[in-house]
């Protein structure tokens, strides 16, 4: 996209009203409210099922849910009505973690791995939440029935609060890659003691842009151990993601400061094509704004601007911990192939598994649930360690006697 | 056709892309010519091997300039002609030209990116659609890849570094003493000689034959070698012949074959005739022979191992040391790792890595090189095959870290030249903008 298509698409995005322009439909939602058991939405309605690419999950909500609840009864169509996170994990956690300077309560949502299944560990990008992934673990997990997913929210984002020492919520957030980072061992940990696993499981960790930074920061300083199998990055690339933090705070005056309802923040979301899967954006943007009641209207829960200072530190020197840590590397790329020439260097030289969805937007696990998971589902399997099997060493071969040794005619 | 031919090849000599009839004409008629060779084609030396090239036109062109032009040089291209570089188009079909038109003067192998899947993500697709309007030519490219042999073995080269094609005084004025034999040497693209290697003398070790010959009869004090070699002197040529005689007899300068393919060796193949048995005509395959044969690597391993592509394997030194002993190669050459010095011999000089892409993608700043291999004249030009007794042999895996392995005689590596060049100054001309940044959302 040329600067003046994007300052197009920016001029054009933000005259799109807040308020979704469709007439409710009052009897339709009546009817829909009783019966508990209809699906929130088919897959056909999203609205990128224009674009054939695009692949939408169907979710099966748990019956006990109210999905079609109004905020505030207002009646809005089915396709931006926000679904509970329920219907994705089985369980959320609260982990306090106390310092003398302040307590932090890490909220992050889990579906616990059966027996011996791989626990995914995901972590958000800026200003998203926990349920970023939620779409991405519904498909996961049918490919991969056994394995977990804990998906957390970072500190300053969601559900996680922090608290200064006499209980008042601060308001300048640590974010840095090194804090966030040592919250993601800590949150895994918190998780183990909290489930009473007696070790951790095989963990795979998968981070979406910032949150691809801080997994790469926790492979790079082995702050899960052995434990860690391998780790992907979700569309973020240190030479790309340093040039286009310049035009951040252009992108960011461009959104909408509020909105009128959730479903209203949803259908933004969706309009703009910020997110693309209808299913996805319904769970995923809900947590991203909170309700002020002096002004009757949603506001963003993070205030991205104020995160500016952290920026250039999250991406420095991320190719190169990329390339150096242990585990299996991947690193899956929405749009075009943006490398750096690091990672250039890298992925000719074989040094880690690349994948593009030429199809996706920024939001790749959410843009395509099911496509990431497919690539994830593989990547650990590749990556396993009790399912390796290597065909067998030559010289292996030659002692067990199964080979003769070399000898020419 | 021929007169077709050569102004396509005018055409595209000058970067210009040929009309689309004109381009199913031409795939049309490649895949003729392609259908006709097998999953292994044999190539006669002298042969200058040639590794990615990566749509980088100009420097395609550096290339031909620095080894010579077809037909007057032999050329074998170990494929990854397509996607990365701004001309995928013009490179692949420029190729696919010279292919028609001297068939027996330029071989061509399968790499990793002639693949639908990978063209579509990695540039050559996009740029057939900003070319032409359509994807015809994208598809009929592709259906050109499927017929693409997927490896070659080149029979025949010397142990000598080959003659000089220019008349370069360098060359004369250095030539060793007469008790040295260069085995390598490394030339710039003005031909100047910027290093050389002289070949081991094994006479020497076989005066100590009794000791190094026990140590290889048993390899290490605790392998239990099941079955001893059943002939042990066929299979130690040293020990077979007096010292004396291969001290003071020349040594024939016949070498083994040299396997060429894109990636590397399978754990499925064991033999170059498992090849030969693969069902090449078809996109890729996501696992199996013919996927590690386009994607594996070396790697500093002992056996196998994962490799973090997501496609094929890792094999070490051992592997590639038993797969040239048992198919009387001495020399597997490969592509598809990006080397910054152009060329990179590995694992006691029994595989080597030959890269043609200079400051790949513009901007990685590497230097590219091709390989020259003479032909071997002592043998009247009669080739043999499997010519294991006439064969010069060397010790290979000799430095004692391998392990329990032990030492195996296998044949003589070939004499290489590498030509080393630059990207070409107009490697940028006409470079489309630069790729637009992501709408980062942090």
């Amino acid at each position: 996209m040329s600067d003046f298509q994007r300052s197009f698409a920016r001029a054009h995005l933000s005259r799109l009203p807040p308020e979704p322009p469709a007439i409710p439909d009052e009897q339709q939602d009546a009817t829909r409210e009783d019966s508990l058991d209809i699906r929130p939405s088919s897959p056909n309605d999203s609205l990128s099922s224009a674009s054939s690419a695009s692949s939408t999950g169907t979710i099966v909500p748990s019956p006990s849910r109210n999905l079609f609840e109004r905020p505030k009864g207002a009646a809005l169509k089915s396709r931006s009505a926000p679904l509970p996170w329920e219907d994705f994990f089985s369980q959320e956690l609260f982990l306090t973690q106390k310092k003398p300077s302040e307590t932090t309560v890490h909220h992050a949502y889990l579906n616990p791995p059966t027996s011996s299944g791989p626990l995914v560990v995901t972590h958000h990008g800026a200003g998203s939440s926990g349920l970023s992934f939620a779409s991405f673990t519904a498909e996961f997990l049918k490919l991969i029935p056994d394995a977990g997913v804990l998906s957390l929210d970072a500190r300053g984002h969601g559900q996680t609060t922090t608290t200064d020492s006499t209980g008042v919520a601060l308001s300048v957030q640590d974010l840095s890659l090194t804090t966030l980072a040592a919250d993601v061992a800590f949150v895994v940990n918190a998780v183990k003691t909290e489930m009473k696993w007696t070790a951790l499981p095989d963990i795979v960790l998968i981070g979406h842009s910032l949150g691809g930074a801080v997994v790469t920061e926790v492979a790079h300083e082995r702050l899960l151990g052995n434990a860690l199998l391998a780790y992907g990055v979700l569309d973020v690339v240190e030479g790309s993601a340093m040039d286009a933090l310049r035009s951040m705070d252009t992108y960011l005056s461009t959104r909408p400061k509020s909105f009128p309802s959730l479903a209203s923040g949803i259908d933004w979301h969706l309009k703009s094509r910020t997110i693309r899967n209808t299913i996805s954006a319904r769970v995923s943007v809900p947590p991203l704004l909170q309700e002020s009641k002096a002004h009757d209207q949603w506001l963003w829960r993070t205030d991205l601007a104020s995160t500016k200072p952290f920026w250039e530190g999250w991406f420095i020197g991320l190719s190169k911990k990329f390339l150096e840590s242990r585990g299996g590397k991947l690193l899956l790329l929405a749009g075009t192939d943006r490398l750096d020439k690091e990672l250039m260097i890298g992925q000719m030289q074989g040094k880690y598994q690349l994948q593009v969805f030429p199809e996706a937007g920024h939001f790749i696990q959410e843009d395509q649930p099911a496509k990431t998971a497919q690539v994830v589902a593989d990547f650990y399997k590749r990556n396993d360690r009790s399912g390796l099997v290597l065909p067998p060493k030559v010289d292996d071969l030659i002692k067990q006697g199964k080979l003769k040794p070399a000898s020419h005619k | 056709m021929i007169n077709v031919c050569c102004r396509a090849i005018a055409q595209l000599r000058a970067c210009r892309p040929i009309p689309e009839p004109q381009v199913r004409e031409l795939c049309y008629k490649a895949r003729e010519i392609l259908i006709e060779e097998g999953n292994v084609v044999s190539v006669h030396a002298p042969v200058t091997i040639c590794g990615d090239i990566h749509g980088q036109f100009h420097d395609l062109m550096e290339l031909f300039r620095v080894g010579g032009d077809v037909p007057d040089t032999n050329y074998l291209f170990m494929g990854d002609f397509v996607d990365r570089g701004f001309y995928s188009l013009e490179s692949f079909l420029l190729l696919l030209c010279l292919k028609v038109r001297y068939p027996d003067r330029i071989t061509l192998i399968r790499g990793n990116h002639e693949s639908r899947q990978i063209t579509t993500v990695y540039g050559f697709y996009d740029e057939c659609i900003r070319k032409y309007g359509s994807a015809n030519v994208w598809r009929y490219c592709c259906e050109v890849f499927d017929y693409l042999a997927l490896g070659a073995l080149v029979l025949g080269a010397t142990t000598d570094v080959p003659p000089a094609a220019s008349d370069n005084e360098n060359t004369q004025s250095t030539l060793p003493p007469e008790d040295e034999e260069v085995e390598s040497e490394v030339l710039n693209a003005n031909g100047d000689i910027l290093s050389k290697t002289l070949r081991r003398r094994f006479a020497g070790l076989s005066m100590m034959s009794h000791h190094t010959n026990s140590s290889r009869i048993s390899p290490a004090p605790d392998v239990d070698v099941p079955s001893p070699p059943d002939h042990p002197a066929s299979s130690l040529p040293l020990q077979s012949s007096p010292s004396s005689q291969s001290l003071f007899t020349p040594p024939t300068s016949t070498t083994g074959a040299v396997l060429c393919v894109h990636g590397g060796l399978s754990p499925l193949i064991e033999t170059v005739d498992k090849i030969r048995l693969i069902d090449r005509k078809q996109e890729v395959p996501h696992e199996g022979a013919m996927c590690d044969l386009l994607w594996s690597d070396p790697d500093e391993i002992e056996g196998w191992g994962l490799s973090p592509r997501g496609a094929g394997f890792l094999f070490g030194a051992d592997i590639v040391r038993h797969f040239n002993h048992n198919n009387d190669l001495s020399l597997v050459a490969r592509a598809h790792q990006l080397v910054m010095e152009g060329y990179k011999e590995m694992f006691d000089k029994t595989i080597v890595t030959v890269w043609s892409a200079p400051n790949y993608c513009y901007r990685c700043g590497n230097v590219a090189a091709i390989l020259e291999l003479g032909e071997d004249g002592s043998n009247g030009g009669c080739i043999a095959r499997a010519n294991g007794d006439q064969g010069r042999r060397e010790p290979v895996g000799t430095d004692g870290s391998e392990g329990g392995s032990g030492v195996l005689w296998n044949l003589a590596s070939p004499g290489r030249r590498y030509r080393v060049f630059e990207a070409a100054p107009q490697g940028t001309r006409g470079m489309p903008a630069k790729k637009p940044v992501g709408e980062y959302f942090l």
